[in-house]
């Protein structure tokens, strides 16, 4: 026995199918709005086909879908044909689907407009009048299209039913005897929900993309966390690790009375090792390091600089340390080693003396003596249009010992050390 | 019998010297390959690169190009596909000049400190663990350079023994760069670096810092140096 659920105006995404659960798991969702149930073996609970439609009938009307339209047969396709062109309840008794059928229209059927056209020249305006054409007739007509069309017509099943997967919650909860306090307890219980936890993310290919950790409390207030490290994983000690870093730096204020894991799945990483590519750090103790820095990384003060396309001097951005494969270009060898500048974040205000325009001697702090030589000035400015820069550099030797950038500030005329090239 | 094709091409691509770098063989310690600069005398020097699973250091006056140096290795390591780590509590990085010396700054973890003194150097000494302990790093970069000797002096006396046995089991380098010497492993390097004259070039205005050279000296083992030059970035 099948049965077919058709709503005319559909409910919201899932909703169908969620009803259709809750009398069978082999339901496929054909359509929005178009619900097709497996109802094999139920006659235990419900003693007649007219009992178990009744029930799906009350189970809609609790939702308030009272144009949902229900049939009941023992095809696939009569029970969905006469789902969609019949209102209300309709239970076909076996062996009768081609002439429950046969007064219904022939649009009901999924024809192309082509076919729809010329079955109407034919005169044909029901199913019952494709069902009553010879199959021969119609397969030298048609082709093979012609003979399965008829059999539709007549409630004849194609194919199998391929039930819809239910989706697939990972999530774990864990209610506890008596609360507890502090992290120790908590990660050896943390250890008892993500091993299997993980362990059902494993068996279906699936990683954890993040995870998010919800404590009751006993005052009944909830502590929630988010994790998402760079790398989806699936290993319950990463992200037992990545649980108690984060609890340490931000704990819960009252004592655990329970708590649940909830992980967000996504699919497996695919590896591709490589002879002659150098390995790629394992994503999992990355995560695990770059949490144990929280403290820097909090703050925003650890990560991989980038360069920034502009021309003001210095700028850069800290962006997420997530280092990806090495490209071709990269494996190059480097240049030879240059000078790099140790700047000063703030630059120091300087005072300068000046021998014309050049400068002669700098005091700052930390950094002070005669300009023995110098190159210079090169002029740069900028962003006029936001904040605006406009400087002079210069690279100074002092007599003291020491290469130094130093330069004048030429919006408010104040002379800065950089920094010095080391 | 693929486990033996493998090993074959591995054989193969060894004898060719097809990558610059050879890949590490099964069961090769990596500790055993020093890490080197790609400097020719200073790898001499070095009897082939710092080595790892050592506190190695670098220290020179003003610049003596402690910085250039590291970068160089920097570079060399993370255009090969490795991670460094560099840890700046003093935040003196400029990233502009990494990226001129070749460094791959995807591949380089930078902590920037907050503030000088001691209050940055026990965190920074923290993250120096962390990163070592992870062993996901080729080289960890300490950079104290600018930092007064007597905020390095109030560090817990066993600071440096604790890394190095920290590192000892790590196929990563820890090295220090410093106005002076500060501590290195008993297999580590001791680098000292001094600057000669400045190269300059053209007559003012149009006079221009070609570079410097430096003069680098291994400080364990005595008479035994070499000389590196340093260009100007622009």
């Amino acid at each position: 026995m099948f049965g077919a659920l058709f709503a005319p105006v559909p409910p919201p995404d899932g909703a169908l199918l969620d009803l259709a659960r809750e009398f069978t798991p082999r339901v496929q969702s054909l359509a929005p709005g178009e619900v097709l149930l497996d109802l094999h073996g139920l006659g235990r609970v419900w003693a007649t086909p007219r009992d178990l439609a009744g029930a799906l009938l009350a189970a809609a009307h609790a939702r308030g879908w009272s144009d949902l339209r229900i049939a009941l047969a023992g095809t696939r396709v009569a029970a969905l044909v006469a789902a969609r062109g019949r209102d209300g309840l309709t239970v076909v008794p076996p062996g009768q689907e081609a002439a429950t059928l046969a007064p219904l229209p022939l649009d009901l059927l999924d024809l192309d407009e082509e076919r729809r056209d010329l079955f109407r020249r034919w005169g044909l305006g029901t199913l019952g009048d494709l069902g009553a054409l010879p199959a021969r007739g119609l397969a030298e007509r048609l082709g093979v299209e012609g003979p399965r069309l008829r059999r539709l017509a007549r409630g004849e099943d194609e194919a199998p039913l391929v039930p819809t997967p239910a989706p697939e919650t990972f999530a774990s909860t864990l209610e506890l005897e008596w609360p507890i306090d502090g992290l120790e307890p908590l990660s050896f219980l943390l250890a008892r929900v993500l091993e299997p936890l993980c362990a059902h993310l494993k068996e279906r290919g699936r990683r954890a993309a993040g995870m998010e950790l919800d404590l009751g409390l006993v005052d009944g207030r909830r502590h929630r966390r988010a994790l998402r490290p760079a790398a989806p994983s699936a290993e319950a000690r990463t992200w037992r690790t990545l649980m108690l870093l984060d609890l340490e730096a931000h704990p819960p204020d009252e004592s655990i009375q329970a708590f649940t894991v909830r992980a967000e799945p996504t699919s497996a990483r695919t590896v591709q090792f490589s002879l002659l590519d150098p390995a790629q750090p394992s994503p999992e103790r990355l995560a695990e390091t770059m949490a144990r820095l929280h403290e820097w990384t909090a703050a925003g003060r650890a990560g991989a600089p980038a360069l920034v396309d502009s021309h003001r001097p210095g700028a850069f951005v800290m962006e997420t340390f997530a280092p990806g494969p090495v490209s071709g270009a990269a494996l190059t060898g480097p240049p030879g080693p240059r000078l790099a500048l140790r700047v000063f974040r703030p630059p120091l205000p300087a005072q300068v003396a000046l021998r014309g325009a050049a400068p002669a001697f700098v005091s700052a702090g930390g950094v002070r003596g005669e300009v023995v030589e110098r190159a210079g000035p090169w002029r740069a400015s900028g962003d006029w249009w936001d904040v605006a820069w406009s400087r002079e550099e210069w690279d100074v030797a002092l007599a003291a010992g020491g290469l130094y950038r130093i330069f004048r500030d030429r919006l408010r005329d104040e002379w800065f050390v950089e920094g010095e090239l080391d | 019998m693929a486990s033996a094709i493998k090993d074959a091409l591995e054989d193969l691509l060894r004898s060719r010297r097809l990558q610059a770098e050879e890949p590490l063989l099964r069961g090769e310690d990596p500790r055993s390959r020093a890490l080197g600069t790609g400097i020719a005398g200073l790898d001499e020097l070095l009897l082939g690169g710092f080595p790892r699973g050592q506190i190695s250091e670098v220290h020179g006056a003003v610049s003596s190009g402690r910085t250039a140096l590291v970068l160089a290795l920097a570079a060399r390591l993370t255009r090969a596909g490795s991670l460094v780590a560099w840890v700046d509590p003093a935040d003196r990085l400029d990233p502009g000049s990494a990226a001129a010396a070749g460094v791959h700054l995807a591949r380089l973890l930078w902590l920037r400190g907050e503030r000088r003194g001691r209050e940055t150097l026990l965190p920074a000494v923290s993250a120096v663990g962390t990163l070592l302990g992870s062993g996901l790093f080729e080289a960890v970069v300490f950079d104290l350079a600018g930092i007064p000797a007597t905020a390095r002096q109030r560090l817990p006396g066993t600071t440096w023994i604790r890394l190095q046995r920290l590192i000892e089991d790590q196929p990563s380098a820890l090295i220090l760069i410093a106005d002076g010497h500060v501590s290195h492993g008993p297999g580590g390097a001791a680098l000292a670096m001094k600057a000669s004259a400045p190269r300059w070039s053209g007559a003012p205005p149009a006079r221009l810092l070609r570079g410097v050279g430096a003069e680098v000296r291994e400080a364990r083992r005595g008479l035994r140096g070499a000389t590196v030059e340093l260009q100007a970035c622009s």
